[in-house]
């Protein structure tokens, strides 16, 4: 772990209220994984949390994060400028560990379709069946990072691009065809949850991990601000014991 | 190089800069960055005789150089820190300072005799504001102070005690009088602010808990203030805090009368605030030939 002055390399919308960070390390911060983020300084000194971001795409000591445009820090992060320094505390949390899987189905929803992107990149040799769902068609992004998967399916809740729908609905109608030995997926919580009952409703028990996402402080372990459910009553952190998960072993 | 070594009630400190209770951990986060001997103590995570959950999420939320918390005292239990996390903070060498809470008085006294004589020093956090029936029940009326900061000190005969003061009360000055009546060896100061943050779409607070406590850079003023104002209406030392960010807010509540400092939402912040604030306050002495970090201890002239 790191914290490092990035200098920011690009910073573009690439859909509607989307955001890609593009930043250049000074140096190596070890290896990242996906599924696992970093913990980014907005460039505004009054806010003094960082903004906790999925690690999207990582080549050579550059590192590309999405970001939704949601309140005054990520507003502030859309003014970042080719040049101008960004603090950026690295690499953080678990990642989706892929390494006993081949055939492995992707689902995401919204933003929580980027950090899946990491993993798919990591992994060329597996076999990935993609479901991403977006709010429209204006949501839509990124669609070449799934061009090398065995199968990718494009939903959008209005049904302006793709398929009419959810991913987690689209994935659900393709199970019976799919023969996958791991299940990943990111995205609102809601779209998590239909996707525990779903596959506990079927008695599915392929193995599936989640990540999960909640308001940060320290984005290290420290400080037990962004707490989830175990399954057996306990906390865990979701920056450092998560925030990917086994969907069964923690309440949605 | 200035000499930065402080000594508060017989121990010694290689520096000024505490972590902050709740900020820091137990410090074996902050030592996957950097190796935490270099700081001058810690204040554990605030703890309790029992293991407890604290409270739903979120628990965090931002104002304008500000955040607001209401954990809610989760913490796994006095007993594993003394197994697992005091042998770890030994080996470190820095002033470990256990910082305590509970329900009842009776709670206080017996995790201040469980800890006796095994931290250098315990902190009675009487002024969490994130939890009902405890905490700051305790830290806001003078006589409760007095008699729970009793039955703490009771409980401790070889560890010195810090009481650490909220400053959601009517006069700092005499509830720190109270504390030092009780038997206090040292204050400890500012606790958060309660405060609210309200999420303009959903018409709700951000945090779970409704309230959380206020710290960071924006009530550095005011802690400040009260700092001042406790130090000089007791004997005993003061250990200051506040929104400390760096080496030269650290110089200011130390010329406020404070002996120590700790440093908790600037973690956050920069996850290397500590040793920045130790280096930066040497960089401040040494500019200004001042040898020694205790010869501006309290040397604010009032107009």
């Amino acid at each position: 772990m790191k914290d490092l002055l990035s200098v920011v390399k690009d910073n573009r919308e690439i859909a509607e209220n989307i955001y890609m960070i593009t930043l250049t390390l000074p140096e190596s911060a070890g290896a990242l994984h996906g599924g696992q983020f970093v913990n980014l300084s907005t460039g505004d000194n009054s806010l003094l949390l960082r903004r906790p971001l999925g690690v999207c795409i990582e080549e050579n000591n550059e590192l590309s994060l999405c970001y939704q445009v949601k309140g005054k820090g990520t507003k502030k992060l859309t003014e970042a400028k080719a040049g101008d320094k960004l603090k950026v505390l690295l690499p953080l949390g678990n990642y989706f560990d892929l390494s006993a899987y081949k055939n492995v189905a992707v689902v995401g929803g919204g933003v929580g379709v980027f950090p899946l992107i990491a993993s798919l990149r990591e992994n060329k040799d597996k076999n990935f069946y993609a479901y991403m769902g977006f709010r429209n068609k204006n949501a839509v992004c990124l669609l070449n990072e799934f061009s090398h998967c065995k199968s990718y399916t494009v939903t959008t809740d209005d049904g302006s691009y793709g398929k009419k729908g959810n991913a987690v609905q689209a994935f659900f109608e393709d199970i019976d065809k799919l023969n996958v030995d791991a299940i990943i997926s990111c995205g609102p919580p809601i779209m998590l949850k239909a996707l525990k009952s779903g596959l506990n409703g079927r008695g599915i028990k392929t193995p599936c991990f989640v990540s999960l996402e909640e308001r940060m402080g320290c984005g290290m372990g420290a400080c037990l601000v962004c707490v989830c459910k175990t399954s057996d009553g306990k906390n865990a952190r979701v920056c450092k014991d998560g925030p990917v998960f086994e969907i069964n072993s923690v309440e949605l | 190089m200035a000499d930065l070594s402080v000594n508060i009630c017989g121990v010694k400190f290689k520096n000024p800069v505490i972590a902050a209770s709740g900020t820091y951990g137990f410090g074996r986060e902050y030592n996957e960055l950097y190796d935490i001997s270099m700081i001058g103590g810690i204040s554990t995570k605030g703890m309790t005789l029992e293991p407890r959950l604290g409270n739903p999420v979120p628990r965090i939320a931002e104002g304008t150089s500000v955040i607001l918390n209401a954990v809610g005292l989760q913490n796994p239990g006095a007993e594993h820190f003394i197994k697992y996390d005091l042998p770890f903070l030994r080996e470190k060498g820095i002033v470990i300072i256990a910082n305590v809470a509970g329900k009842t008085l009776e709670d206080y006294g017996e995790i201040c005799k469980k800890l006796d004589g095994l931290a250098d020093m315990v902190e009675l956090n009487i002024s969490c504001p994130n939890v009902r029936a405890g905490g700051m029940a305790f830290g806001i009326k003078p006589q409760s102070i007095l008699e729970v900061t009793r039955v703490a000190k009771d409980g401790l005969k070889k560890t010195p005690l810090i009481v650490k003061l909220s400053p959601n009360v009517e006069s700092i000055a005499v509830n720190a009088q109270f504390a030092e009546q009780g038997g206090a060896d040292c204050i400890s100061l500012v606790n958060t602010f309660t405060g609210m943050v309200i999420d303009l779409e959903k018409r709700k607070p951000v945090i779970a808990n409704n309230t959380g406590g206020v710290s960071g850079a924006g009530i550095k003023p005011i802690a400040v203030k009260m700092v001042y104002e406790a130090a000089h209406a007791v004997k005993i030392p003061v250990i200051g805090m506040g929104g400390i960010m760096n080496g030269e807010d650290a110089i200011e509540f130390m010329m406020a009368g404070a002996k120590a400092v700790q440093v908790g939402t600037a973690n956050f912040a920069n996850p290397y605030a500590m040793p920045e604030i130790i280096s930066q306050m040497n960089a401040w002495l040494d500019s200004r030939k001042i040898k020694n970090v205790n010869e501006i201890i309290d040397t604010v002239k009032m107009n």
